[in-house]
């Protein structure tokens, strides 16, 4: 298993915080950074599994490997994901079944939209395969499967010029937003969650960055020298988060996704509060390293094994919104649920580890 | 000439509705409203609140397709149309010659908590007269506390009407389990405190489903239990209830002056209590 590193890290805390902000209405809710500006985890999630393809389609030297091996590297990885939301929808769906009938309580089906599966199973099922039918709270893996599925276009164009593919990139973001163009929902009317034309944009920004990254010490160099403005743009998003102000998109001149502050289509606001975020906490994790090396372990394993734990800390957090609906809530409740699940995620990450060790040992004897 | 147009328009809709002062009426628990088809037949003074729909009017008055947001709600199991599908039927059924389009959104999440936000987005892509909101459900399971969503919801609608689009609110289910829940029910009477000041009709479903699980035990038998029952009755009449309120909301609306209504200002009934 590779060291405790930054990227790692950062995955690990963004986890972390998408677990304990998939539990609404929780206590700790309010300790996390989504809070407290315009952009969330999600956006540090996506750039982060860009900057991990950078990583992982080149060789220990730096060298990209053969274009060929990148191009099955990342199916390899597409299956994998695929299959992770197709268990972890049946596991969500099971769950939310499971709950209403154990509590005779038919309002738990509502929940998460999961009332249109249980209505019309003949037709949600086959979305559920076309990933045209999300739940709610459960729409990052779709927009994951997707983007490491087109990530081989980008990987691809990367090798002749990384600013050929974020040119790339760029220009089908910029698309998106003037002519708002997403991926419909199906069965039912409306959009995808996460609009993947729009999201694309960071993770081939976190590609391309890599690479710049790796290749000069240009980047490096500015990241420091913009730090100022990283913390200007993270205290503007403080207050415009805690003040509440934000444009009314019925206001906002036309194309008004250039203007507005939506998720769904990770408007330019989003964009460039996480830049911000970025600049400001980039030098963080050298400080903390040495200080932490406990939470930063725990924290890098997480990172490591992130596909498992995200797809476990969905499935926690449904069960903890289960605990605090039947409970009630408060304080002693919403610890016991954020503690446990700290724990199974931790458990979950030693647990992947472990049975790839054993594996490896085992082919060996 | 305006209001006698609306009074060609409205005919058939008194005549669909036949009563159109029984939720005047309210101090008659027995009279259920005629327009429901046998098994959803509530009284009117426990299936509603009216209020003044200029939006939806004005769109009327000048023959334009009536554009309906339907937020939440979803068919019941194994039934026939969907539940748009049942809504526009049911609303062309009540009033004839208007051409209604839905557009059906699912809204999961909490409304103290983003999906206000993200309604503000649907509201702005579908530009409707009326915006049908089946409210509260994901807020009462995340126990969020009911003042921050009454806030939320209140501000929220505020936004809608501050643009000129009529909305309809329609609160969370009835069901045995949750009926001592204090904090649900504190998040269902802030579903109707909100219609009340902000003064939009509410689709009492809460107490729809409490009137029809009282009133009778009988019916055919269902494999999951009674109050699975009851939710799967509740579905397949929830456009009819939302259909009428609608309706009778309209019969309550004067024609515009201008073509474009502003936001209603006064309802024309106050708030009906529940008989007993």
């Amino acid at each position: 298993m590779r060291d405790p590193n930054a990227i790692d890290f950062w995955r690990g805390f963004a986890l972390i915080t998408i677990f304990i902000n998939h539990i609404p209405g929780n206590t700790f809710e309010r300790y996390t950074f989504s809070q407290y500006g315009i952009s969330d985890a999600a956006e540090l999630f996506v750039f982060l599994a860009g900057w991990s393809i950078g990583i992982a389609t080149r060789g220990r030297d730096g060298m990209p490997e053969p274009p060929g091996k990148s191009v099955v590297r990342l199916l390899a990885r597409t299956v994998e994901v695929y299959r992770a939301q197709i268990t972890v929808m049946l596991l969500a769906l099971a769950l939310i079944a499971g709950a209403a009938l154990l509590l005779d309580n038919p309002l738990i089906l509502e929940w998460h939209n999961a009332g249109n599966f249980f209505a019309d199973p003949i037709q949600s099922v086959c979305g559920m395969a076309l990933l045209t039918y999300q739940l709610g709270y459960f729409n990052i893996l779709p927009l994951y499967v997707l983007l490491i599925g087109i990530a081989p276009l980008f990987v691809l164009v990367g090798r002749f010029s990384l600013l050929a593919a974020l040119a790339l990139s760029g220009s089908v973001y910029l698309a998106s937003l003037l002519f708002e163009w997403n991926l419909p929902s199906w069965p039912g009317e409306g959009d995808w969650f996460f609009d993947p034309l729009c999201w694309q944009v960071l993770l081939v920004l976190g590609f391309v960055l890599q690479g710049w990254n790796l290749r000069s010490g240009f980047l490096r160099r500015w990241t420091r020298r913009l730090f100022p403005a990283g913390i200007a743009i993270v205290l503007l998003g403080i207050v415009l988060s805690v003040m509440e102000i934000r444009p009314d998109p019925m206001v906002v001149p036309e194309p008004r996704l250039l203007f507005t502050f939506e998720k769904t289509y990770l408007t330019p606001a989003r964009l460039l509060h996480f830049l911000g975020v970025l600049l400001a906490f980039a030098p963080l994790y050298a400080l903390l390293a040495p200080r932490i090396g406990r939470i930063v372990g725990y924290l890098s394993q997480l990172g490591r094994n992130s596909l498992a734990v995200f797809s476990m800390g969905s499935i926690l957090s449904l069960i903890g919104q289960l605990v605090r609906f039947q409970t009630g809530g408060g304080l002693l409740i919403d610890m016991l649920v954020a503690g446990s699940g700290l724990f199974g995620l931790g458990f979950t990450a030693w647990f992947v580890e472990w049975r790839t060790r054993s594996r490896s040992s085992k082919s060996r004897a | 000439m305006r209001a006698r147009a609306w009074l060609v328009l409205a005919a058939p809709l008194l005549a669909v509705l036949a009563q159109p002062a029984a939720a005047e009426q309210a101090a008659d628990p027995g009279a259920s409203e005629p327009g429901l088809s046998q098994e959803c037949r509530v009284p009117g003074a426990q299936l509603y609140t009216a209020a003044k729909l200029g939006a939806v009017r004005a769109a009327l008055a000048e023959g334009r397709p009536l554009k309906i947001l339907a937020i939440g709600g979803s068919a019941a199991p194994g039934a026939s149309a969907s539940y748009p599908a049942k809504l526009e039927a049911a609303l062309e059924h009540a009033l004839p010659k208007v051409d209604v389009v839905i557009d059906h959104r699912g809204l999961p999440g909490e409304v103290a908590s983003g999906a206000a936000e993200r309604l503000r987005t649907m509201v702005v892509e579908a530009e409707p007269e009326l915006v049908v909101w089946q409210v509260g459900t994901h807020d009462a399971i995340a126990r969020v506390d009911a003042e921050a969503f009454e806030s939320a919801l209140s501000e929220a609608v505020a936004w809608i009407r501050s643009h000129g689009i009529d909305v309809v609110l329609v609160d969370p289910i009835y069901t045995a389990s949750m009926a001592a829940d204090v904090d649900y029910n504190r998040i269902v009477d802030a579903v109707r405190t909100v219609a009340i000041q902000q003064q939009v009709p509410l689709v009492r479903r809460y107490e729809a489903l409490h009137y029809l699980s009282s009133r009778s035990d009988r019916g055919e038998g269902h494999m999951l239990g009674r109050q699975f029952r009851l939710n799967d009755l509740g579905l397949r009449c929830m456009a009819e209830h939302v259909a009428l309120t609608i309706a009778t909301s309209l019969t309550r609306t004067e024609t515009p002056e201008e073509p474009k209504a502003g936001p209603a200002t006064q309802p024309l009934t106050g708030p009906q209590r529940a008989p007993g």
